[in-house]
């Protein structure tokens, strides 16, 4: 902790919203420092949330707070649910969070939100977002800003709401997980960014994290939050090794990227499930600059679709399901020639695909658990009620959900409950072939920790052949044999995981690694902060100097 | 195939409100249909019976909702016309519904965008005011058809309904997942059917009811609907306007019956539970 | 922008196609031919007649039918814009107040109960009212006299009659319908999570009701103005009849009533155009409020 004083001390505080049933947070303290960052982590209702809407003063008509604050040197202060704080706070939420109104362009509503905070005419309070812009390394420029935030790219929306919080020059920077929904290598990228403009603004920093991997890219110090209560604190460093609390343990845990590299070769598993000959995805421009795509993956295998969002990993999915047409080339999956399919055909074929993705919205939101699992059994096959009801019990019981109500909706689910469902439909099932998109989006470490200990048990217990699609390396690491990387619409590298973890050729691909910090040999991960020493996840032998 | 669902808000009224009104809706077309079921033993005399009293008794002891210009008890013929209007809306609620939904749901299925064209003239249809399609609708078949002609000029609205909302369920990423693994077209029509019509139901049929009984106690009042003897609300209160000025209640009561069975299907109405898309 | 003209323009030529087919099919559905092809044949002939703004002839009269429609269309047109006039003037500020926040809006079932009561019980009973309440005198005067010099010979009786309530019932009418979208539109809008993000950014409620909130209700009240009009349409037709109205919505009723199958058909297509021309307008306009090009 700093010599310092603090930028403001919190004790004792309590906070609970109108009509909620129990506290959000109960007797918790904390203490932020000028220049300091301050993580608080802790998965959904840690409390967390609480302290942000309270720091950053919105009023919460019929909360309960109590505690005191202290600011700077002053006197200490009550809190209640309408105090002000003497204290220049910014806003940073995720470029997920909706926090735009989804009509006005983006520019305009963060130098709205400027000027107001500022009070400045709003086209002072533009160049003044501009110039913040500048600045930021790799931001995107102010006309990308010029439109409605679902036509701006994620990493561009990050950086414009970046460039609004600190254009505020404020003295506390209230971060809610900006990084949670970036990929590795975008999460990578902007938190270097977050920490050079602390540097030169020096505002503390205080981010709310629901994974450590915020922490592992950040440094400071962290606050473990459970159900409101304060787990455990100290420096991230500590926190972060086997001596902490076993609760914090699991949350890091949780966040080591590609723990345990599968081993073994797709090629002697047996039969080709799916062949790629020649195949050219349809995309604007001439035949000839597309390239010829030609693989083979063997029942039980695994091959990793590894690229940022919009890399054309999505397209080659679609292609291979039949989802999409091609503009050239056979895709022949379980021996058939799918391009000769028709729609019915085809359907039949599909029979034998399971998805398992990050999309929440994947499963019918009106159905119910039971209606869910069953519904694959009793529209493929002709089985007795008795035995759907066997294998949709067991299967909801491997995935850890036989305890809830079978009536409930999907609609009245967690996402990580929701997860779990998607992962049990794809069980009975049987597929031949499992596509999984991104599955740990989203969800917090615990939730994360759990979904891939049960993909890891799908994957070896049902032998379904996989296509994973991630941006995480991590995570194609610890599940694909085979890896393609992806890079605005081109594979820009192919491979065996292994010789790509070893050996990667393209710059881009060493990008994505160092991003996640995989270490081939340790299966480890360097958990100190990228503004610290070099890690150096990766040491190929054509690293560029 | 993924990325994050927009998350929007939700719940416009508070909950427990909404099922409050809901309720006191159900119950009163509850009470309404006892009513009409048991109208022949509420009523004191039969349909139609004139010169049973005096005529114009200002309600009292003996005609507790006084009489007529004919002498008819106003009590008696308010709730044989209730029995009329009722049974006439929901047939013709019942014909909006179930034509105008499943056709809405099935037309989303249709093979060359036949569907989309089925829907562009429903949209025309609908530039023209349901009650003006259906007085087209009676004057091109007869009085005694205004029930279905009703119903069929309510039709294109449910159909409307229905029909975008099948749609935005067609292409809801959930539906693009259940096809991607092969789940059956027939499969998916059967959910959604399922689901949509045990969430809105109430929402449509509500709504539909009250249209309907609307626009047929309207077209009785202006000469194109319920054929005498048998009367309805809007007949009675048709009849009722030469007197009404000195006699009130002549068409007080079954206006009141009126507003209060279209505001009991309405209240109904407000106990749905909201589109899914 | 003119992409939304544009898209905008063929949806409102297509839909004028086809409510010209539609009631093509009307008329001849009405005395319908012998054998298919003759059928299709005269309403393809009719369509192209009722192209050419040609509608036939009225059975009633002899006149064409576009011409006998078009001359009872002002009577119409003005009592649906004075309708239009007090429904807005009563509408939105009643909507307002009554989506304003969670206690105004435990008034919605009064709501309901006003939207419930059929059009011609509200002209019934606002005729009632005058007569019995307010002692006033039946018309001496038919509607051919202008308000104006109604006004001018002190016939307030008079104009009450013949003009004030049946704005007064079609208005309410609109009006009704009008507050409905009015908070429909708001409850969607209160319920936007931007709010709240915004709010967290450091923007005032004021901020974000009148830069954000009040363009979307105001661009889905512009884009339900097709129901609105309907509204006032279907009120016009019980008014005219209730107070004699000789405009075209009680002709209508007329001509379908003795099956002069040309001016309902004429008197129709006036309607809907109207209809399709307010909607196209609304549609129009909503999208540039909403779009990044109008800003």
């Amino acid at each position: 902790m700093s010599d310092r004083a603090p930028l403001l001390r919190i004790r004792d505080l309590a906070f609970q919203s109108a009509g909620a049933a129990k506290a959000e947070i109960e007797g918790l303290s904390l203490t932020v420092h000028p220049r300091d960052t301050l993580i608080l982590l802790g998965e959904a209702g840690s409390g967390a949330g609480a302290v942000m809407r309270l720091l950053a003063q919105v009023p919460s008509s019929g909360a309960n707070v109590s505690g005191t604050i202290q600011i700077r040197e002053r006197p200490e202060q009550l809190l209640g649910k309408s105090t002000v704080l003497d204290v220049r706070t910014a806003y940073l939420p995720g470029p997920h969070a909706n926090v735009l109104n989804p009509h006005e362009n983006v520019h305009s509503q963060l130098s709205l939100v400027i000027a107001r905070r500022l009070r400045q005419p709003k086209k002072s309070a533009a160049a003044e977002l501009d110039l913040a812009l500048q600045r930021l390394p790799g931001a995107p420029s102010p006309d990308a800003l010029n439109q409605p935030p679902a036509r701006v790219a994620p990493e561009a929306l990050a950086a414009g709401l970046l460039a609004a919080a600190v254009a505020q020059t404020p003295e506390l920077l209230l971060a809610d997980d900006p990084l949670g929904e970036l990929s590795p290598a975008q999460a990578q990228a902007f938190a270097s960014v977050l920490k050079a403009e602390q540097e030169r603004l020096g505002f503390a920093l205080l981010y709310s994290a629901m994974r450590a991997d915020a922490a592992r890219l950040l440094g400071g110090n962290l606050v473990v939050l459970r159900s409101g209560r304060l787990i455990e604190e100290g420096p991230v460093s500590r926190l972060a090794t086997a001596q902490s609390h076993s609760y914090t343990q699991t949350l890091f845990r949780a966040s080591v990227p590609g723990d345990g590299a599968i081993s073994g070769r797709a090629a002697a598993r047996g039969e080709p499930l799916l062949r790629l000959q020649g195949v050219q995805l349809k995309r604007p421009g001439k035949s000839k600059d597309r390239e010829k795509i030609t693989f083979e993956l063997r029942r039980g295998a695994s091959l990793g679709l590894i690229g940022e969002i919009g890399s054309g990993r999505r397209s080659l999915a679609r292609a291979l399901l039949g989802m999409e047409p091609v503009a050239a080339g056979r895709i022949v999956f379980d021996q058939v020639d799918i391009s000769v399919l028709s729609s019915a055909m085809m359907a039949r074929l599909r029979r034998r695909v399971s998805f398992i993705t990050g999309d929440d919205d994947a499963l019918d939101p009106r159905m119910t658990i039971f209606d869910t699992v069953s519904e694959p059994l009793r529209a493929h096959l002709a089985m007795p009620r008795d035995l759907v009801a066997h294998n949709r019990d067991a299967a909801l019981k491997r995935v850890g959900l036989a305890a809830l109500p079978g009536s409930r909706t999907v609609a009245t689910l967690t996402p990580f409950d929701r997860r779990r469902l998607q992962i049990a439909r794809a069980i009975v099932s049987q597929p031949l072939l499992a596509v999984i998109d991104e599955p740990l989006h989203g969800l917090d470490a615990f939730a994360q920790s759990v979904v891939r200990d049960l993909l890891r048990n799908f994957r070896s217990n049902e032998g379904a052949a996989i296509v994973f699609i991630t941006s995480d390396f991590g995570l194609a690491r610890a599940f694909c044999e085979d890896g393609f990387v992806f890079k605005e619409g081109r594979i820009v590298e192919r491979g065996t995981m292994s010789n790509l973890l070893r050996a990667p050729q393209e710059p881009h691909t060493r990008k994505l690694l160092e991003a996640v910090a995989v270490l081939p040999a340790t299966g480890g991960a360097d958990m100190k902060p990228v503004s610290g020493p070099a890690a150096a996840p990766v040491a190929p032998p054509t690293a560029e100097p | 195939m993924s990325g994050v669902a927009a998350r929007t808000g939700s719940s416009r009224h508070p909950r427990m409100f909404r099922t409050i009104i809901g309720t006191a809706g159900i119950a009163g077309l509850g009470l309404i249909a006892v009513v009409v079921a048991l109208n022949n033993v509420v009523a004191r005399v039969s349909a139609g019976a004139v010169h049973v009293a005096p005529p114009l008794l200002a309600p009292g002891a003996g005609f507790v909702l006084g009489t007529d210009a004919l002498g008819r008890d106003v009590m008696s013929e308010t709730v044989h016309a209730l029995a009329v209007s009722f049974s006439s809306a929901a047939l013709a609620a019942a014909i909006a519904v179930f034509v105008g939904a499943f056709a809405g749901f099935a037309a989303v299925r249709m093979p060359l965008r036949l569907g989309e064209f089925v829907r562009a003239v429903s949209g025309v249809v609908r530039t023209v005011p349901a009650l003006l399609l259906a007085v087209v609708l009676v004057a091109l078949s007869a009085r005694d058809f205004s029930t279905i002609a009703v119903g069929l000029a309510i039709c294109p609205a449910i159909f409307n309904r229905s029909f975008d909302s099948a749609m935005r369920l067609a292409r809801s990423r959930h539906a693009v997942y259940a096809r991607a693994s092969g789940i059956p077209g027939l499969t998916l029509l059967r959910r959604d059917l399922v689901y949509e019509l045990r969430r809105n139901f109430l929402y449509v049929a509500g709504r539909a009811l009250a249209a309907a009984a609307t626009i047929l106690a309207t077209l009785s009042f202006l000469g194109f609907g319920a054929v005498p003897p048998h009367r309805d609300l809007g007949l009675m209160i048709a009849q009722a306007r030469d007197s009404y000025l000195s006699a009130w209640w002549c068409a007080f009561f079954p206006a009141l019956a009126l507003v209060v069975f279209v505001l009991c299907a309405r209240f109904a109405a407000t106990d749905d539970n909201g589109d899914v898309s | 922008m003119w992409r939304i003209w544009l898209r905008g323009a063929a949806e409102f030529l297509g839909s004028i196609a086809g409510a010209i087919l539609l009631l093509s099919l009307l008329v001849v559905a009405a005395q319908p031919p012998h054998g298919i092809w003759p059928f299709a044949t005269n309403v393809l002939e009719q369509f192209l007649r009722a192209v050419a703004g040609d509608f036939g002839r009225s059975t009633a009269t002899g006149a064409p039918a576009m011409i006998v429609a078009w001359k009872a269309f002002p009577a119409t047109a003005q009592l649906m814009a004075s309708g239009a006039v007090l429904a807005l003037l009563i509408g939105i500020p009643l909507g307002f107040l009554l989506s304003a926040g969670r206690t105004l809006r435990a008034a919605a079932p009064l709501l309901q109960i006003v939207t419930a009561i059929p059009v011609f019980l509200i002209a019934l009973a606002l005729i009632w009212i005058a007569l019995r309440s307010f002692h006033m005198a039946a018309p001496l005067h038919s509607r051919n006299t202008s308000l104006a010099s109604l006004l001018n010979r002190g016939d307030w009786s008079g104009a009450w009659f013949l003009y004030l309530l049946p704005a007064l019932t079609v208005g309410a009418a609109g009006a009704a319908r009008l507050q409905l979208s009015l908070q429909r539109a708001a409850d969607i809008a209160w319920a936007a999570p931007y709010r709240s993000g915004l709010r967290m950014m450091g923007l005032g409620l004021f901020d974000i009701n009148l830069r954000f909130a009040l363009p979307e209700i105001v661009a889905a009240m512009l884009r339900d103005l097709r129901a609105f009009v309907l509204a006032l349409i279907s009120a016009a037709v019980i008014v005219e009849w209730i107070f004699q109205i000789g405009g075209a919505a009680a002709l209508f009723l007329k001509a379908a009533a003795s099956h002069d199958w040309s001016v309902v058909s004429a008197i129709l297509f006036l309607f809907a155009l109207l209809v399709i021309a307010v909607g196209f307008l609304g549609d129009v306009f909503a999208s540039l409020i909403l779009s990044e090009e109008a800003r």
